[in-house]
């Protein structure tokens, strides 16, 4: 479908059935992915609900406590494997091809598959609630022998669909990383070598990079499991010779690069937006590349951090120990890269702005908390506590879910065509702020004091904090109430978005919005600068002002 | 090709200057304060190794509190001073990087987490918690009948029998179990943590102490309790439906009271330990078992002293 | 309702080799996660060999392993048949890779049901079947693209933009190779400690 010239004119009124089928633009799959992330996010924040109405009372008083084991499990399994990677995955969707100039991902086919083993699985994940005996029960870690109990001695059971969707994850997100590495190596515009690539790429490429490394470790370890549970076999069983912490190094060697698969995408999205919004050039584009494969190396060899007081020797421990707190260095290096871009900015407090400003401040916060953990006598004292918990919700709602919200506020416009509302963004973003704060920071006294992690039921002097916690919940969960809002309305009646309403400098910038499916077409334009160039007035591309102004054109002729 | 970076003199005026290091010293001062109130976060003291571990949170919490608030103060300033003017679209001073930031911005992190690390390491040494770990046979006849096992270290002077769900604790040197745990003050004790069952975690929280329980493994575990009261014992590796409620409580006191304890307590006859899972259990077949499959409890341990846990609790 | 391919995709089939190659790199940590979890478990186990068993028998499988070795050569003669453009000495050094393929398949089938443990007898028992069994999967699987690569060769004009087909079966063949060349020296010759 490409046009015979440039720049091509928007699609017209496609229907928006193509939504719901099998279809190879990685545009149609990455919103394909990110509505299916949110449908599945709500499930998951329905559960954590339920979790905190247990918990602002000491007692198991609302629900039996087999409903809580399975509810808290499912809802770490649903929030990872059916939001944070899906959605994530829908943004590298979106944003890898028009960033770097190609027009689809190097195998649309295999993009396709991928994303349709989400509903799979999520139906397979959901089924289990309503087999015999409920869902798996042991936390989203599945750490045998307990999760291999299988009360009701069923061959289908909860613990054994939940092994078979989080493996059939795992193929998906294969197939995926597969497909943005190729892409990202193979595909880009011509004069865009590897440091004239946005941040995003990098990260991406650097996520996806864990992905291949870490995911066959799990599915391992998975299919060990499985075997264990299903056909009576003993690697983890230590009647028949089996060690159940073997187990956890499979689980942990992959999980813990898991998390920088969630993160790296969030340290592009800032790495985007905070030079979009304070006018500046990224501060130290190149050692921020650099960093997100420094994070690479060093993510895979921390994993025992997770493991402190499990049967793990005490050199283990200081070797980890070590390793664990290298990594705050790149980090660092990317935070003080932020400060240094929106130092001296000419800031605009748009939407993305804002939730891009929380998340780092939850970052940094979260970022201390983690050194802490890394040191192996605290963390003996507050591992498998509560402070873990709010460590890493920290982490994932304050600043990863914060970045995929600022993400979608930037992009909508782009890749939907209509500009969502600022009034209803900026509530939503206050709210969320106010929300997982009150939320997540008692979680800390909570876990210092002793209170233990996966409890359906407490102490009672743990109740002040579990009440302030309950409620900066419940205060989420209405924050959702105006996002929802947001994206529908503005969806089917929202202004038209030109085709660069941020005045942002980037490749996916110079197409309409919506892009038309194949993106430049056989027009791709040459690179012949670095990103981010504001504020020295060089254009992105050959042919930069042609472009620029055929754009207009077309839209002040729509 | 980046832009010089702006002169050191219009940078900062002498004013600032001032400004800023006033400062930075109220943060340096806010944070040993925050670093002195860390301390109230934590349960009391009540072993060797809780002053060792709260003293390397305080500092963590020190450093950590100036690092966030410095970060704070600089987007502070940056959202209140350097906003765009209402109807400037302009961009902004191209400052593209700095190497001397860069380089000054690596080392001093590397710098400062290597001096955290390094006295961390000096503080699980002399932790000196962990003893071996060898791997055994699960569940020996002879144990379940209060017996003691064969392969035990001379040095292990408690046994603790994790299970779904409850704490079994043996004295073996004086033939005595019971399901409250009983420690004479200022010792230090061997404990050797086995499960019967699936993982467990024995987590002291005002001892700043825990280790998980490996079944198919025998741990030896030493710890020194410094201060008499009344603790909390937790599972702290999720265990099953009834983890929360597998708790159970420790109870310090001085040499003389414990003597008299394991005495008194030899010439009780054995009975029905503590385990709330059971009791829970039962009353949950009574309603017709509402919920989800689960795992009966393992009976409660026949003990000498089934104690109490509902007795209020220092930490 | 699916979107046309746009035109290119066809005209650069290095994407194709690209990806199959982080797949097997990918492929490979899979492999190296059940050496490592069986190297663990053996050193650690208080009772590796179930009751009755003394070892494993290892002169067989050493044919096996010297059949399969053999293989990769005459996949690679193939290929240098493909090359010089002779699809006869292509197809009949294929055909013979694949037969001693299909052998060492044969080989695994006759160990298997000769063995005195099963997949359930222990740490041992499972190890030693996931092994086996996952790289067993690995060369059928091989063996079949080797077919569905034979059966391409002779629709005509097939070979004659690349051979991307070929390599990349070829690549995933020697690949199977030394993965069962670790296999071998990790099960059958390191049997003592």
């Amino acid at each position: 479908m490409t046009s015979a010239t440039f720049p091509p004119s928007p699609p017209e009124q496609e229907s928006w059935s193509r939504y719901f089928g099998f279809n190879t633009d990685a545009k149609v799959i990455g919103i394909q992915y990110i509505v299916t992330a949110f449908f599945f996010f709500l499930i998951g924040g329905l559960l954590a609900m339920i979790i905190r109405g247990e918990l602002i009372t000491p007692a198991s008083d609302l629900v039996d406590r087999t409903v809580y084991n399975g509810i808290y499990t499912m809802h770490g399994t649903i929030m990872l494997f059916l939001f944070i990677f899906p959605v994530l995955n829908g943004l590298n969707n979106l944003l890898i091809p028009t960033m770097i100039g190609a027009p689809d991902m190097a195998f649309p086919r295999l993009n396709a598959v991928a994303f349709w083993l989400v509903p799979i699985f999520g139906t397979l994940l959901i089924a289990s609630f309503f087999v015999p005996g409920g869902p798996a029960y042991s936390g989203w870690w599945s750490y045998p022998p307990v999760s291999i109990q299988n009360p009701l001695g069923h061959f289908i059971n909860g613990q054994g669909l939940w092994i078979t969707a989080v493996a059939l994850s795992g193929v998906a997100s294969i197939m995926g990383a597969l497909n943005f590495v190729t892409t990202i190596l193979r595909m880009r515009a011509p004069g865009m070598g590897f440091f004239r690539m946005p941040v995003f790429c990098w990260t991406a490429l650097a996520a996806q990079s864990l992905q291949l490394i870490g995911l066959p470790a799990l599915t391992g370890g998975a299919v060990m499991l499985l075997m264990d549970l299903s056909f009576g076999t003993s690697f983890y069983q230590p009647e028949g010779g089996g060690d159940p912490v073997l187990y956890q190094h499979f689980f942990w060697f992959y999980s813990h690069p898991a998390v920088y698969v969630i993160i790296l995408p969030v340290f592009g999205i800032f790495s985007e937006l905070f030079p979009v919004y304070s006018r500046k050039p990224l501060f130290g584009y190149v050692y921020v590349c650099l960093a997100s494969f420094i994070i690479v190396g060093l993510g895979l060899v921390v994993w025992v951090h997770h493991m402190f007081p499990s049967g793990v020797t005490q050199w283990m421990r200081n070797l980890f120990m070590f390793t664990t707190m290298l990594i705050a260095v790149p980090t660092g290096v990317k935070v003080f890269a932020w400060l240094g871009t929106i130092w001296r900015g000419k800031l605009r407090l748009t939407t993305p702005m804002l939730f891009c400003l929380g998340g780092l401040f939850n970052f940094v916060f979260a970022g201390i908390t983690g050194i802490m953990l890394a040191t192996v006598p605290v963390d003996i004292h507050v591992s498998n506590t509560y402070f873990v918990v709010g460590h890493f919700h920290y982490v994932i709602y304050g600043a990863a879910v914060m970045g995929i919200f600022a993400a979608v506020y930037h992009w909508f416009p782009k890749f939907i065509g209509r500009m969502p509302y600022e009034g209803l963004g900026k509530l939503h973003f206050l709210l969320t702020f106010v929300g997982a704060n009150l939320n997540f920071l008692p979680m800390h006294p909570l876990g210092l004091m002793g209170m233990p992690r996966r409890v359906s039921s407490y102490d009672p002097e743990f109740a002040f904090w579990n009440v302030l916690a309950s409620l900066g919940a419940f205060l989420l969960g209405v924050s959702i109430i105006p996002f929802l809002l947001n994206m529908v309305s503005a969806w089917v009646r929202g202004d038209r978005a030109p085709h660069n309403p941020w005045n942002a400098i980037g490749l996916e910038w110079l197409l309409p919005s919506p892009p038309p499916e194949d993106n430049f077409g056989e027009h791709v334009p040459t690179v012949i600068s670095r990103p981010y160039g504001y504020g020295l007035g060089e254009p992105l591309v050959e042919h930069q002002a042609e472009i620029e102004r055929e754009l207009t054109l077309q839209e002040a002729s729509a | 090709m980046t832009p010089p970076p702006a002169s050191p003199r219009s940078l900062i005026s002498r004013l600032g200057l001032v400004a800023l290091i006033a400062w930075i010293a109220l943060l340096v001062v806010l944070s040993w304060w925050v670093a002195q109130v860390s301390y109230t976060w934590l349960p009391v003291q009540a072993s060797t190794a809780a002053p060792l571990v709260d003293g390397l949170f305080s500092f963590e919490t020190g450093i950590g509190t100036f690092v966030f608030a410095a970060v704070v103060s600089v987007m502070v300033w940056v959202v209140l001073m350097h906003r765009a003017e209402k109807y400037d679209e302009s961009d902004a001073e191209p400052i593209e990087g700095n190497t001397r930031l860069e380089v000054i911005w690596t080392v001093i992190p590397f710098v400062l987490v290597m001096a955290i690390a390094v006295y961390a390491m000096r503080v699980n040494t002399s932790l000196g918690v962990l003893g071996p770990m060898e791997h055994i046979h699960l569940a020996n006849p002879i144990e379940d009948q209060g017996g003691y096992p064969g392969d035990r270290l001379p040095a292990e002077q408690v046994e603790v029998i994790a299970r779904q769900w409850s704490w079994e604790f043996r004295y073996p040197d004086a033939n005595v179990s019971s399901t409250e745990l009983h420690l004479p003050v200022d010792q230090p004790v061997t404990f050797r943590l086995v499960s019967n069952d699936v993982l467990h975690g024995f987590y002291i929280p005002a001892f700043r102490l825990k280790q998980d329980v490996i079944p198919g493994r025998a741990i030896d575990f030493n710890l020194t309790p410094t201060r008499e009261g009344r603790y909390r014992l937790r599972d702290s590796q999720f265990s099953g439906t009834w983890f929360a409620a597998n708790q159970a409580d420790v109870v310090v006191e001085s040499a003389a009271a414990y003597r008299a304890w394991l005495k008194q307590a030899a010439s009780e006859p054995l009975q029905a330990g503590l385990s709330d899972a059971t009791t829970e259990f039962d009353i949950r077949k009574q309603l017709n078992n509402p919920g989800w499959a689960t795992v009966p409890p393992a009976p409660p341990p026949q003990v000498n002293v089934p104690g109490s846990n509902t007795l209020p609790h220092d930490a | 309702m699916t979107a046309t391919i746009p035109q290119h995709q066809s005209e650069h089939p290095k994407h194709n080799l690209t990806g199959f190659i982080i797949f097997l790199c990918s492929e490979s940590v899979i492999f190296l996660a059940f050496f490592s979890g069986f190297a663990l478990l053996k050193t650690s186990a208080l009772n590796w060999l179930p009751a009755g068993v003394e070892g494993l028998e290892w002169r067989t499988p050493l044919i096996n392993t010297v059949v399969l070795i053999s293989s990769s050569g005459t996949i690679w003669l193939a290929e240098r048949c493909m090359a010089k453009g002779n699809l006869l000495g292509f197809r009949a050094f294929w055909l013979v890779t694949m037969a001693l393929g299909a052998y060492f398949l044969y080989g695994q089938a006759v160990e298997w049901g000769g063995l005195q443990f099963g997949f359930t007898s222990g740490v041992f028992g499972g190890t030693f079947y996931l092994l086996t069994g996952f790289h067993g999967l690995h060369v059928a699987t091989g063996v079949f693209l080797m077919g569905l690569m034979l059966v391409k060769s002779f629709i005509p004009q097939n070979y004659a933009g690349g051979e991307q087909g070929v390599q990349a079966t070829s690549l995933f063949w020697h690949f199977v190779d030394v993965i069962w060349i670790i296999l071998f020296v990790l099960i059958y010759v390191w049997q003592r400690s």
